[in-house]
């Protein structure tokens, strides 16, 4: 047994890597053999070379609310977590499954709505979701599909149960890391990539390029592809380059997009040149000052009347945030049932909402031992961990609850999944998520493995950036040793 | 290209060389003061033409009481109130090949970056504050260690135009700039070779010009220096080198047609080149060598401002139906990136998930 892991403890969780204290599960065995052997010096050296190498590179995202625009690296660990091929090839089955059913749903409810007419599931509730869209009712999309990146958050439970937490169907972002993180593996271990049988992961770029060109107008053979950013000051401005770069196509902002007789063109040094494909990454809201938000300043005036004619494409859809509405979240076992008629494969975590009477008493009877979040939130925000928030904290969230129970659901805490990450000189257990990437084009493609988010914080089950989170690279075998 | 990249390419380019012609003026300068030096000189005669290089003496005065060397240098490297530091230069050329960071090599955003991160660094402050050239140095191989990789990765396609017409334009600037801050000194020879050609032999190192002018010509005659410097076709740096590659960059960008259909830009590099090409140093002397910089400064400028309205302010107006709109332009703003702190839109942009 390696040196490196010999006081390592599992403790009482579901641990990745070992089954008991110096046990180590099967596909773990040839890492640990090479990995283990080094000393905590060897393994710091690597690590801060790394840590080095995203800085210099500009691998970083921006710090929020500080003058000096600090760009910040996403902390990350060097120890891969790795996939067995079985456990991977249900967890693609489970997220193409749930792609399909979302992307049905979103359909229906944007057009006839059948599976509120047939009362599957509560129309109320679907309808008051803040981000549904009424007045995109009827518009026909590119091929029915509405999400066509998807960031499904799964977690596993304390018998390493893989459990869906969210479904990202706006903007999920964190996909370049995934693509960085594989790359630094590859300086980092260049001979233990090559000697185990690790899927990789560099197709992404070409995969959504596929993905968007899939959608293009009709009768355009080689669509102009463009990736729409907010600009250099959001967090994730590194990812929209990167992924742009990854296709070969332009990054460009609202200011660049003009409309010419509802058709969408860039701003070149040689004149107009018309977009057909926009991969957009900034919110709903901000996208058109003439159909959402009259003060935008980052969106394109008229864009949604042009991708309502069919002139350009869109990717995600809009309105597709009704789907990551927690709430409705809920619900996806049952759109997988009615329009598939299937058992989901990836059961969703136990929600409780807040606008059914019943549950929300019993919520309000056991915020102690529940965890709370409000249905729009994102990124850790407006949650509430009842087994560790004080008194005052379960009030205050008991009386918001009462006040809009509709905007609350709650989830027994699950024990995530623990791994070692290396802390100082030795490896500690920390709870970690997955993030993998669903795509939607001409048919559902994931990529295997995706972004390991790590709650690098001792005891902490937050796995966001803006929370103290860390990611890890996934490693997803072609064998199941 | 998108017009806003190019503009942001132009710019990447321009700061760079902007970065690299102050190291090597304030390293040229510090070295000549260590040759005058014995000769008790009063220093402030060897700073102030920096400062008026820079055009920073007003802001420079709000700062310091005296024109001292130690605050000179100080306040032209590292000073962040200074917009024209080198300091700033290199974060806005950084800032700048951030936003194009799709259209350049991995390898020219890491030498920018990488830059910037020295100059912000306590290494960098500490290898300013205990020796300075080695700064100076630092900053100086970095750009070549970029105008190298620039032309090793660089496709020769619009990015590599692009950056080129920057960093040519930037060149000629601060050429004609330095040449000015000779521009009162004597254009007697020396009358021997001991007494005191320094200051015109510091022109020449602060623009790596020493050794290829003295493989030129045997004496260092201020005619032939200046000769050298502004109509010379052969040596790099000197104006009308930079001013033939920036026609001919700009002929490769637009098309050769006939005058009637010619882009402003191309007409006006043109000229210009055409001027420098037919024009003996004897002819500028007796126009005056700072008069005469004045114009090439302004026809300079006039060729940035029309390649701006060329290929960023006016390329949206290409008409595409019969029907379309007029667009109001905005006011030409200079320096790309710089142009667009708009708190709200910042504000907006942290916003997006």
């Amino acid at each position: 047994m390696s040196s490196l892991f010999n006081d390592y403890q599992p403790g009482k969780f579901f641990d990745e890597v070992f089954s008991a204290p110096g046990a180590a599960r099967a596909h773990y065995e040839g890492l640990l053999s090479s990995v283990g052997n080094l000393t905590p010096g060897d393994y710091s050296t690597l690590q801060k070379a790394v840590d080095a190498a995203f800085l210099r590179m500009g691998v970083t995202f921006t710090v929020y609310g500080d003058d000096q625009g600090t760009e910040r690296i996403f902390p990350f660990d060097l120890m891969p977590r790795i996939i067995p091929q079985r456990e991977w090839e249900r967890v693609e089955a489970g997220l193409t499954q749930r792609i399909t059913a979302l992307n049905l749903f979103l359909n229906d409810i944007y057009h006839g709505q059948k599976i509120l007419n047939d009362k599957a599931v509560p129309e109320e509730l679907v309808l008051s979701a803040s981000h549904y869209r009424p007045e995109f009712k009827g518009v026909k999309v590119p091929h029915g599909i509405y999400i066509h990146i998807c960031g499904t958050d799964l977690v596993r439970d304390d018998k390493g149960e893989y459990f869906v937490l969210e479904d990202n169907g706006r903007c999920p972002s964190g996909a370049s890391y995934m693509l960085e993180n594989r790359h630094a593996m590859k300086r980092a271990f260049p001979g233990l990539l090559q000697s185990l049988p690790v899927r990789p992961v560099d197709a992404y770029g070409t995969m959504l390029r596929e993905t968007l060109a899939h959608l293009a107008p009709k009768g355009v053979l080689e669509p102009t592809i463009v990736v729409l950013t907010p600009g250099i000051y959001n967090s994730a401005y590194f990812e929209h380059c990167y992924l742009a770069k990854q296709m070969g196509v332009p990054i460009v902002e609202g200011r660049d997009l003009i409309m010419r007789n509802d058709r969408v063109f860039m701003r070149t040094t040689k004149g107009l040149e018309q977009v057909h494909v926009i991969y957009r990454r900034i919110d709903d809201d901000f996208l058109d000052p003439l159909v959402f938000r009259k003060d935008s300043l980052l969106g394109v005036p008229g864009i949604i009347n042009s991708y309502r004619k069919g002139h350009v494409a869109l990717a995600n859809s809009i309105g597709t945030g009704v789907a990551d509405d927690k709430a409705v979240y809920a619900l996806v076992p049952k759109m997988i049932e009615y329009y598939l008629d299937q058992e989901p494969i990836l059961p969703n975590v136990q929600t409780f909402l807040g606008i059914k009477k019943k549950e929300c008493a019993y919520i309000l009877e056991n915020l102690d031992k529940l965890v709370v979040k409000a249905v729009n939130e994102s990124g850790g925000y407006g949650m509430l961990m009842g087994p560790s928030a004080s008194k005052k904290e379960r009030a205050d969230f008991a009386e918001r609850i009462k006040a809009n129970p509709r905007n609350y659901i709650a989830q027994p805490v699950l024990q995530l999944s623990r791994h070692p990450v290396f802390v100082d000189d030795h490896f500690e257990g920390r709870h970690i998520d997955l993030r993998p990437y669903v795509l939607y084009g001409d048919r559902v493609r994931v990529v295997p493995g995706g972004l390991t988010r790590v709650a690098l914080k001792k005891g902490s089950l937050v796995v966001n950036s803006s929370q103290g989170g860390g990611s890890k690279d996934t490693w997803v075998l072609w064998n199941d040793e | 290209m998108l017009s806003r990249v190019a503009d942001s390419i132009y710019w990447m380019a321009r700061y760079v060389e902007r970065a690299e012609n102050l190291s090597r003026l304030l390293l040229s300068t510090q070295d000549l003061l260590l040759d005058a030096g014995a000769d008790g000189l009063d220093e402030e005669q060897f700073w102030r033409p920096i400062l008026a290089t820079t055009g920073d003496e007003e802001a420079y005065s709000a700062v310091h009481k005296k024109i001292k060397g130690r605050d000179v240098a100080a306040f032209v490297a590292l000073r962040p109130e200074n917009p024209n530091s080198i300091l700033n230069s290199i974060r806005a050329a950084r800032e700048n090949a951030r936003t194009v960071r799709d259209q350049i090599s991995d390898e020219i955003w890491e030498c920018l970056n990488g830059l910037r991160l020295f100059v912000e660094s306590n290494e960098g402050r500490s290898t300013y504050r205990n020796q300075n050239a080695a700064f100076y140095e630092r900053v100086l191989r970095r750009s070549y260690q970029f105008q190298g990789i620039a032309d090793s990765t660089t496709p020769r396609g619009e990015v590599w135009h692009f950056l080129r017409l920057g960093t040519c334009l930037e060149r000629a600037d601060q050429m004609s700039r330095l040449l000015d801050t000779c521009s009162a000194l004597s254009m007697e020879m020396p009358p021997h070779p001991q007494s005191r050609p320094l200051r015109w032999a510091a022109l020449l190192r602060s623009c790596s010009a020493w050794h290829a002018f003295q493989a030129e010509h045997s004496k260092l005659d201020p005619k032939k220096i200046i000769e050298y410097l502004l109509l010379d076709e052969t040596f790099p740096r000197s104006v009308a080198c930079c001013v033939v590659e920036l026609h001919q960059t700009l002929q490769r960008l637009c098309g050769v047609g006939s005058l009637h259909h010619m882009p402003s830009p191309v007409r006006r590099a043109g000229r210009l080149r055409s001027d420098l090409a037919y024009t003996t140093v004897d002819e500028v002397l007796a126009v005056g060598l700072h008069e005469y910089i004045d114009i090439l400064q302004s026809r300079l400028n006039d060729i940035g401002v029309s390649i701006f309205q060329t290929f960023v302010l006016y390329a949206d107006l290409t008409p595409v139906a019969e029907d379309a709109p007029e667009e109001t332009t905005s006011t030409p703003a200079l320096g790309a990136f710089h142009a667009h702190h708009d708190e709200d839109a910042q504000m907006q942009q942290q916003q997006q998930q």
